[in-house]
């Protein structure tokens, strides 16, 4: 039997779901999400939890309240992509991940945050793994009422090549992508530069948008029907004050604050109103750049490791373009593929010569 | 930002911060600054609002009943419970 971990953000009966917040320390959920449903009854052994940061909007899990960190395991790990953390951590410790086109996994059963973008995938050490795992995974729930048609959602992973692919640096000078760009050269796919334009005010209209859904989100956190209760407290109100304000670290506590604020009648149609708009013309400018190319390589991070001072909401500015579009995206080799939508499948096939798979 | 207006998002949102806190948000939100101009020098006059990424129209299931969960498992992670309620403060005086 395949062993396969989840991330902590995919609800399971028989082990724990923190989501990496002291909210939901210890909470067993009920039921089973789709997709452990889909891999167990495809012959897969659950074999753990992998911990996140908390409600997985931090850099690479650095925001997880018991301190635990992300590390490479010897099995294919299923997690959520809420703000590009899975993708970030891959680039950085030499594995491959794919966010899948939106709509194609079901999020049935996942810790809703930010859910007209974030995605279930898979991480890997290669990228025919990600395809095994991706495979089990990919299919039509009812119970996701944002999911494609099953026929739609397995044609992503059918038979496409990627033949051209569009360099887009981000102002990143990175020899991963010096490094991939030879790669895909040599083996006999077109590699060009080209302006990244509005796509690099991607994260400026994510920042809104996950903020916005996260606020609304994580307002069922109020120490009545389940997570944590503070202790000390001397009527409803102060229940609900203290249990949020104990239980959520300060990123969480600062993207509620932001969400709320875009979506406050002040700023409704300037901001969140704006970001939805912004959202899509980036569509369009991916849509026009796949008038000429298969993909867009792009980096996934800036730097190789974070310190303290390092700011997400800044830093997603690289995964902020496949999340606010829905657009898969794979990490291989330390670099970012970005496809068409229900081009999964091509992006991975591509992915392995960056990671020189089968040679 | 004014600090009043973080009073009142940190009320309507049941979070209360700490002097440091509040100073580190309207810190966080100066930075947000560069992303509104960011979005406000896109041009997205007569441009439709996206509130879906992927052409998908929500299907409403059949209204047929079906019974998923019992009480007990459902109030399984509840803080505190008293005769299959969940247990808050009082609330009338």
């Amino acid at each position: 039997m395949k062993k396969i971990l989840l991330d902590d953000m995919i609800l399971t009966k028989e082990l724990p779901t923190s989501a990496g917040s002291k909210m939901l320390d210890g909470y067993m959920s009920p039921f089973n999400a789709a997709v452990v449903e889909r891999l167990t009854e495809a012959g897969y052994e659950i074999a753990g939890k992998a911990p996140v940061g908390e409600f997985a909007i931090d850099l690479s899990g650095e925001t997880n309240f018991e301190g635990k960190t992300v590390s490479s395991e010897d099995c294919a790990t299923v997690m959520l992509d809420v703000n590009g953390s899975p993708r970030r951590i891959a680039a950085q410790n030499g594995l491959v991940y794919i966010k899948p086109t939106y709509g194609i996994v079901s999020r049935f059963g996942t810790v809703a945050v930010a859910c007209s973008g974030e995605c279930v995938g898979v991480m890997a050490k290669s990228a025919s793994e990600c395809k095994e795992v991706l495979s089990v995974l990919v299919g039509n729930d009812e119970r996701d009422g944002t999911m494609h048609a099953d026929g739609v959602c397995k044609s992503a992973l059918g038979i496409k090549k990627v033949k051209k692919v569009a360099l887009l640096d981000m102002g990143v000078k990175s020899a991963e992508l010096d490094l991939a760009r030879s790669e895909l050269e040599a083996n006999g796919i077109e590699v060009a530069s080209v302006d990244a334009g509005v796509i690099e005010s991607a994260n400026a209209a994510w920042n809104i948008l996950m903020c916005a859904e996260l606020c609304n989100n994580v307002s069922r956190f109020d120490g009545i029907k389940y997570g944590y209760r503070a202790k000390n407290y001397k009527n409803l109100d102060e229940l609900y004050t203290n249990s949020r304000t104990e239980a959520f670290g300060e990123l969480v506590k600062t993207a509620i604050l932001y969400g709320s604020d875009v979506l406050s009648s002040n700023n409704y149609m300037s901001k969140y109103d704006k970001a939805m708009r912004v959202r899509r013309v980036i569509v369009e400018a991916f849509t026009e750049i796949f008038k000429e190319y298969d993909a867009v390589m792009l980096p996934a991070c800036s730097k190789t490791s974070y310190t303290a001072s390092d700011d997400v909401f800044v830093e997603n500015k690289y995964t902020a373009p496949a999340s606010v579009t829905g657009l898969p995206a794979v990490v291989a080799g330390g670099v970012q593929l970005v496809g068409k939508a229900f081009s999964d499948g091509a992006l991975l096939d591509v992915s392995a010569i960056l990671t020189k798979e089968g040679k | 930002m004014e600090k009043e207006t973080l009073r009142l998002l940190c009320k309507v949102n049941q979070l209360a911060l700490t002097e440091e806190q509040k100073d580190s948000f309207l810190k966080f939100m100066d930075a947000r600054e560069a992303d509104i101009k960011a979005l406000d020098a896109i041009d997205t006059e007569n441009v439709e609002r996206m509130v879906h990424v992927m052409p998908i129209m929500t299907v409403v299931r059949e209204d047929v009943e079906k019974k998923l969960f019992t009480r007990d498992e459902l109030q399984k992670g509840a803080p505190e419970t008293m005769d299959g309620y969940w247990q808050v403060p009082r609330v009338v005086e």
